[in-house]
């Protein structure tokens, strides 16, 4: 364990001052905030994100003169959190949703971007271009580039849920599509994906135009009874994305909350009844945006190693590592027609009909309400 | 010991000198743990006191300043009366899902204590390494397993319909309140078992023939003999069952599928989502008081090294 | 004793249901452990070993065994340590807030997870300002493992004949030969014991490790993302392997000392 360089006389005073065995453990404890990315030659560059980009390890270190070192996270917010709590420190590039880069910002944890290091920047979708100058850009300055996107809407198993006319009422009203679907349906166990399909559901898609979503309290409250009347012909709230595959595949539920991802990855996995539906309130659309942060000793390496990411081989190994199409369509020449279809060529413009991902107005009181459905 | 040059045994005698004083003495036996407790309990828990009644500011700092109750009225406060708030219902849910776990441990308990208690040999033997090897397996790896076994698909629904027992799942063994008792059950069952045990060995059980031979009766025998003498033992195995099923965490998370809530929940999820530790800090208080409260009266029947016991 | 009554076989009945009800799950989980259908026991598909190929082969998994060994081993000795020296403070010598060191000593353990993961949370990150990871973790487990050391050794300590000590003293031997002759034979078992529970405490925890862990994953974390995120193959197949460990060691345990002395905390029982 790297231990920091106290200088003797410090050491001894201190020994002195609070005995042996507890100064031991405080001198552990200074210990572990160094670490990682210091002496010569190659630099490593820490990057905390997703699983899948581990994968991306091997091609990464021969294109770039660089070792990488890939942490696992599962949650945009926790990313943000560690970060907020002085992780930013540890790592040089996160990867978080696009709505968490705003508050990145923010709390100034990230640094610009230079365009001129991120050469596959031109070639990324003009929708993904307009959303980062309009949801992350500040004073002409760039903070986040999109990677991958995908979008949240609900599916379903058709084997035993007729086709409907497809809207979110199929969540909210077990007897919608046709079958009595009570106690087999399933919500996101997360405050914003499941309170923002609620929100469309009743309607609120106004609240989803501006720079934020701005939720007034009298939504927010109907927002939650609807919520609490649900939870009676709920199955339950899933934790995660391959939660859901897997108990899809059991049969626990018949419709539910999820993104276009995993229903890809049961459809590889040959589960053909599997249905993405598209709601006519509208989709969630999400893209994954690199930062690199301003306590970082490499960012120009860092940006190098986030250019990869997009780079028409590496962003086409990514998409079929996590089923989900890159922000970049040059990847689309490395991937076979079928692989196309599932998470290559998605048209972008599907997505200008879609309701972006973005920060939330008021979190507090979502969060307030989330609890209070929990706890109903 | 072989023997010392001179300059050797001089330290000795000086070590030996210093030794006598009982400040010395209690400063190398107890200082370090003291030390340790101090830096890594003490001083944390009355952060969490302090920091209950301030606020953190958007850099997530704490403001050392404008103490108030305002952490605590945030908790209760919402659209209707305070027993309606999420804060409220969920800390009484947790108190409700402690006890019933306690009930359902001591009821399990107490027979298998009996037999451990008047049995010796290769019948104890074999009886407590069944207890205990659940017991030293870990926490999760138990929740887990009652993970599988619930659900509207899982292993007991399974096995009842495959065998025709019902033709649909049955709520019984879904996921929900009863699933997260099982599970708590389960994992704190040995600490209530081993209580019982440890104050039952010492019961001399013709002292509870006698009484019923003196015409006590059962019921007679029970109340006068067995519970004043395992009193302790029911006591510090209430605790030890109450208090950590209170603070419950991953046996909700997993046995509920996210419907209900409890204390330990709430607390994790503004701290891991939010960072609110202001709200966490006033929120775990009650748990704290909870304890508090719950020890002092323990200690009016049970001495502390009694409930050390585990 | 009398013969069984009836009363007598409904406690025998009730007592062997328990065992099955602490046994079932587990049984349940090994058996999946070998099948091919990994996640419920119908339709049943045959047996394979291939969940544990897949388990002892996944790297990060084993990363995550190898922390938690080692974070288990330095918070024990730590506790251990510590537990030893004030346990000798608790029962050598008399001294003002003796009760309050005692209680404050057993608190760690009756504390909830999460309340001490918060806690320590908010001190380490936000007071004192250290970014939390590995050395934070020990610090939490080194002091939660202190009651398990404290209260055994503090018990024997108690019990045991201080008159032996005198004795070896009066034949003539040093402080350092009685201790190493007399006492720590004594205490030995234990301190022994002391340590082997601070250290599952440590391995086995969940809630305190994932408040003050940063980024890194001990075994307990690792498998609630796996609990979590749905690999019920691996998640069966390294709960299974721990059990048997568990149950080796146990029986090597009661079959060299008297474990179930130590757990319920009667000396006597030897």
């Amino acid at each position: 364990m790297p231990l920091e360089n106290h200088s003797q006389t410090d050491r001894r005073r201190f020994l002195k001052a609070t005995g042996a065995v507890g100064a031991a453990g405080l001198a552990g404890l200074a210990g572990c905030t160094g670490g990682g990315s210091n002496g010569s030659g190659t630099p490593t560059i820490n990057i905390l994100t997703w699983e899948e980009y581990a994968d991306l390890k091997d091609e990464i270190e021969s294109n770039l003169d660089v070792n990488v070192q890939f942490t696992k996270s599962t949650s945009s917010s926790k990313m943000f959190s560690s970060w907020q709590a002085g992780q930013d420190t540890q790592y040089d590039i996160a990867v978080p949703n696009n709505n968490y880069v705003p508050k990145m910002m923010d709390a100034g944890l990230v640094d610009t971007v230079p365009k001129d290091v991120i050469s596959n920047y031109g070639d990324v979708y003009d929708t993904f271009q307009g959303f980062a100058s309009n949801q992350f850009t500040q004073d002409g300055s760039l903070y986040g580039v999109p990677i991958r996107f995908g979008w949240y809407g609900y599916s379903y198993n058709s084997d035993t849920v007729p086709d409907h006319e497809q809207s979110y009422e199929a969540l909210f009203d077990p007897q919608y599509t046709g079958a009595d679907l009570s106690g087999k349906l399933i919500m996101y166990d997360d405050h914003f994906k499941a309170m923002s399909a609620a929100a469309l559901y009743l309607g609120y898609s106004d609240a989803f135009e501006g720079a934020k979503i701005t939720l007034s309290k009298d939504q927010i409250s109907k927002v939650k009874q609807t919520m609490i009347d649900q939870k009676d012909i709920l199955q339950g709230y899933i934790a995660a994305d391959p939660t859901y595959i897997k108990s899809f595949k059991q049969g626990n539920f018949a419709l539910g909350q999820s993104g276009r991802n995993e229903i890809v990855e049961l459809w590889t996995e040959g589960v053909d009844s599997a249905t993405m539906a598209t709601p006519k309130e509208g989709s969630l659309a999400w893209f994954e945006s690199a930062v690199v942060s301003k306590k970082s000793d490499h960012k120009d390496m860092a940006w190098k190693v986030i250019n990869q990411f997009i780079a028409p081989k590496l962003g086409a190994k990514l998409a079929k590592a996590g089923y989900s199409p890159s922000c970049n369509p040059k990847t689309q020449q490395n991937l076979t027609d079928h692989e196309n279809e599932m998470y290559g060529s998605i048209d972008p413009s599907r997505l200008q009909n879609m309701i972006p991902f973005k920060a939330v107005e008021n979190e507090d009181a979502w969060i307030t309400a989330w609890e209070d459905v929990k706890s109903a | 010991m072989a023997p010392d040059p001179q300059s050797s045994s001089g330290l000795a005698a000086d070590v030996r000198v210093l030794l006598r004083d009982t400040r010395v003495r209690l400063g190398l036996t107890v200082g370090p743990s003291v030390i340790w407790l101090a830096l890594l309990l003490l001083a944390p828990l009355t952060f969490v006191v302090t920091v209950s009644f301030l606020q953190v500011n958007d850099a997530y700092q704490v403001v050392w300043q404008h103490a108030s109750l305002a952490n605590y009225q945030a908790l209760f406060a919402g659209d209707g009366p305070f027993w309606t708030t999420s804060f409220f219902r969920s800390l009484v849910l947790s108190y409700k899902i402690a006890a019933t776990t306690t009930i359902v441990c001591l009821a399990l308990a107490f027979p298998m204590a009996y037999l451990l208690a008047t049995h010796s040999g290769r019948v104890f033997k074999i009886v407590i390494f069944l207890v205990l090897l659940p017991f030293f397996t870990m926490y999760l790896v138990r929740a887990y397993s009652w993970y599988l076994m619930f659900g509207p698909h899982g292993v007991i629904n399974a096995t009842l319909l495959n065998l025709g027992i019902t033709d649909s799942p049955l709520a019984l063994f879904g996921y929900g309140q009863g699933a997260v008792v099982v599970g708590l059950v389960h994992a704190y069952f040995p600490y209530m078992l081993l209580s019982l045990y440890a104050s039952l060995d010492g019961v001399d059980f013709t002292l509870v023939e006698a009484a019923r031979d003196l015409g006590a009766g059962k019921i007679g025998a029970l109340k006068d003999v067995v519970i004043p003498l395992t009193l302790p033992g029911i006591i510090s195995g209430a605790l030890f069952v109450f208090v950590p099923s209170l603070g419950a965490f991953v046996t909700p998370r997993f046995l509920a599928q996210g419907k209900i809530q409890m204390i330990g929940q709430l607390i994790e999820e503004r701290i891991n989502t939010l960072y609110a530790i202001d709200y966490g800090s006033a929120a775990s208080m009650f748990i704290v008081l909870t304890i508090v409260v719950l020890f002092l009266l323990a200690f009016r029947y049970v001495s502390i090294e009694d409930l050390g016991g585990i | 004793m009398a013969e069984r009554t009836r009363g007598q076989y409904a406690l025998y009945a009730v007592a062997v249901l328990t065992l099955v009800f602490l046994w079932a799950p587990l049984l349940v989980m090994i058996f999946l452990s070998f099948a091919t259908n990994s996640s419920t026991v119908f339709p049943f598909e045959g047996f394979t070993l291939s969940n544990y190929a897949q388990t002892l082969a996944d790297t990060g998994l084993l990363t995550a065994v190898f922390h938690s060994v080692e974070i288990a081993t330095i918070a024990a000795a730590i506790a251990t340590v510590l537990g030893v020296l004030g346990a000798f403070g608790l029962a050598r010598i008399d001294f003002r807030l003796k009760e309050f060191y005692r209680t404050f000593g057993i608190l760690p353990m009756v504390v909830p997870g999460v309340v001490l993961g918060m806690a320590l949370l908010i001190y380490f990150r936000t007071i004192i300002g250290v970014t939390t990871g590995f050395w934070t973790v020990v610090a939490t487990h080194s002091l939660y493992g202190l009651p398990f050391v404290l209260l055994p050794v503090t018990a024997r300590l108690y019990s045991f004949d201080r008159s032996l000590e005198e004795a070896a003293r009066d034949l003539g031997s040093g402080t350092l030969a009685t201790f190493a002759e007399v006492t720590l034979p004594i205490i030995g078992p234990s301190v022994a014991a002391g340590f082997m529970f601070a250290w599952i405490r440590s391995f086995e925890d969940f809630i305190r490790v994932y408040f003050v862990k940063g980024t890194f994953d001990v075994l307990t974390t690792a498998m609630y993302s796996m609990i979590k995120y749905g690999s019920a193959p691996e998640m069966n197949a390294i709960s299974s392997l721990l059990v048997f460990a568990i149950a080796v060691l146990l029986a090597v345990a009661m079959v060299g000392g008297d474990v179930t002395g130590y757990v319920a905390g009667s000396e006597d029982g030897e």
